[in-house]
């Protein structure tokens, strides 16, 4: 997946820009996402619908993964299952 | 202290701008403190010891003006080193050296202007276009609440958790108009300037008490909350989603509480999309079209002063924090620095466009010259430790 790619989700809201990404599959409340929102939403799971922060950071526990949420939603990220987790907090501001 | 006092550089344009607004600000509030200062030392003080650099900005920031694809100018501008991070999503391409300027520039040059800013907004990047027009009102009332009367007397209190340059140039204003500040950091990130530009930072925080909070205690975020329900004024300068992360409704306890004025410095404005842009004095004055103005008269596109959209924003938020204090109805400010630019520059026009197009014309003349004599004021009260008075004014801390 390109870097600069925005993800959307097929269960929720969420939208998310790529920063990094690999082969594997990127989802969001459980369901695969795409650079469109399919017609028929998916179900959320609900092992994944701790909901996505907007401005966040997200990455995998490899760091081969890092997806930046531009939307929020109810669903939470994924990678072939594996839950993504939030980067730490930027040392700033919105302005100066 | 500048370094060529024998040919001094060129006039920092809307120097006279700022110097109109502290004189009318004096004037209402009848401050002598306030009257003594004057807008070439506010805007230029920190840059004393500049050199006028065109298209990289002068001192503290990094940013830079670039030219695209499509004939526009971009800037950009990198002081967290987490958001090179972002720049492979921001050009498409996961092989961009994020460290070299040259390969930044490489790659904007194979973008529309318009695409860069869109997607950099979106990244969270400080970003700007020297042709974009600001999107918000510089000034927008967005909450009103009650009237508070205050006794004759009353000493109004300041909370200030803004950083940087902006909000605590305003929170510094309202300390020489004879306001108690208290300057709020957070454990994990406190003010940067207080580290990178100490001097700075002691001439725009002296006199203020400082708090250091941790914004991951419950505890100590509604101790924070109920100082604030305590205060006159407010000064911030957070994007919502952290705002709302520290627990604090701006619009609840604007409504809630009388007489409180709240006072949200911006890069963009305060409501709607725009409230989750990302701006930096540097790419303001770009996106506030003073860049472009630039160039249509001198044929030089450069950055025009130091942060300039800094200083002319702290005296706004300052100015309109005051009149609103006066007033005595609660209500929350939202300030745009990119917005703000352009009304600067549109106001100084039409108060005296052969002077001011002279001084751009003047300022894009002057790459590599010194930033203009200034002499930085002498400090007036002490620089408190950091956390040095959070016991004394938090009440979670009164039994520790």
């Amino acid at each position: 997946m390109k870097p600069g790619t925005r993800l959307k989700s097929a269960a929720c809201d969420t939208e998310v820009m790529v920063i990094r990404s690999a082969d594997g599959q990127i989802e969001c409340g459980g369901s695969p996402m795409g650079e469109a929102r399919p017609t028929e939403p998916a179900p959320l799971a609900a092992d994944f619908s701790a909901g996505t922060l907007m401005g966040k950071r997200y990455i995998d526990s490899e760091g081969k993964y890092e997806l930046l949420c531009v939307k929020p939603g109810k669903g939470s990220l994924s990678v072939e299952g594996a839950a993504l987790v939030v980067k730490d907090a930027k040392p700033l501001p919105a302005s100066d | 202290m500048p370094t060529d006092p024998a040919s001094p550089g060129p006039a920092i344009p809307l120097a006279r701008w700022a110097d109109r607004q502290i004189k009318a600000m004096a004037d209402a509030h009848a401050s002598p403190a306030l009257a003594a200062l004057d807008g070439a030392t506010l805007m230029g003080e920190r840059g004393a010891n500049y050199r006028i650099s065109g298209s990289i900005s002068p001192g503290l920031g990094g940013s830079h003006l670039m030219p695209t694809r499509d004939g526009g100018w971009f800037a950009l501008t990198l002081i967290r080193e987490i958001d090179r991070e972002l720049l492979p999503a921001l050009f498409g391409s996961a092989d961009i050296d994020v460290h070299d300027w040259n390969a930044i520039a490489a790659a904007v040059l194979r973008h529309d202007c318009n695409d860069l800013v869109a997607r950099g907004r979106a990244l969270g990047l400080p970003v700007a276009s020297a042709d974009e027009a600001p999107v918000s009102s510089p000034i927008e009332v967005m909450h009103r609440g009650e009237q508070r009367e205050r006794p004759a007397g009353h000493r109004p209190l300041v909370i200030d958790m803004s950083a940087i340059w902006a909000g605590p140039l305003a929170g510094h204003l309202l300390w020489q108009a004879g306001m108690e500040v208290v300057k709020v950091e957070s454990r994990s990130r406190p003010d940067l300037i207080r580290r990178d530009d100490p001097a700075t930072f002691a001439r725009i925080n002296q006199g203020k008490a400082s708090l250091l909070v941790d914004f991951a205690s419950e505890s100590e975020k509604a101790a924070l909350v109920a100082l604030i329900r305590r205060a006159d004024v407010v000064i911030e300068s957070s994007r919502p989603r952290a705002l709302r992360h520290l627990g604090i409704d701006a619009e609840a306890l604007v409504r809630e509480v009388p007489g409180l004025v709240w006072l949200s410095v911006t890069g963009h404005g305060a409501s709607g999309e725009a409230a989750n842009w990302v701006g930096i004095g540097n790419d303001c004055g770009v996106a506030g079209g003073l860049s472009r103005a630039m160039a249509d008269v001198s044929g030089e596109i450069g950055y025009v002063g130091d942060a300039i959209a800094d200083p002319l924003t702290g005296i706004t938020a300052a100015h309109e924090g005051l009149a609103a204090y006066r007033r005595g109805f609660a209500q929350r400010i939202g300030l745009s620095m990119s917005a703000i630019t352009a009304l600067a520059l549109a106001q100084e026009r039409d108060h005296d466009r052969t002077a001011i197009d002279a001084e751009l014309g003047a300022w894009g003349a002057a790459t590599g010259c010194p930033f203009p004599l200034v002499r930085p004021r002498m400090l007036q009260a002490p620089v408190r430790p950091l956390g040095a008075d959070t016991v004394r004014y938090l009440d979670a801390f009164a039994q520790c």
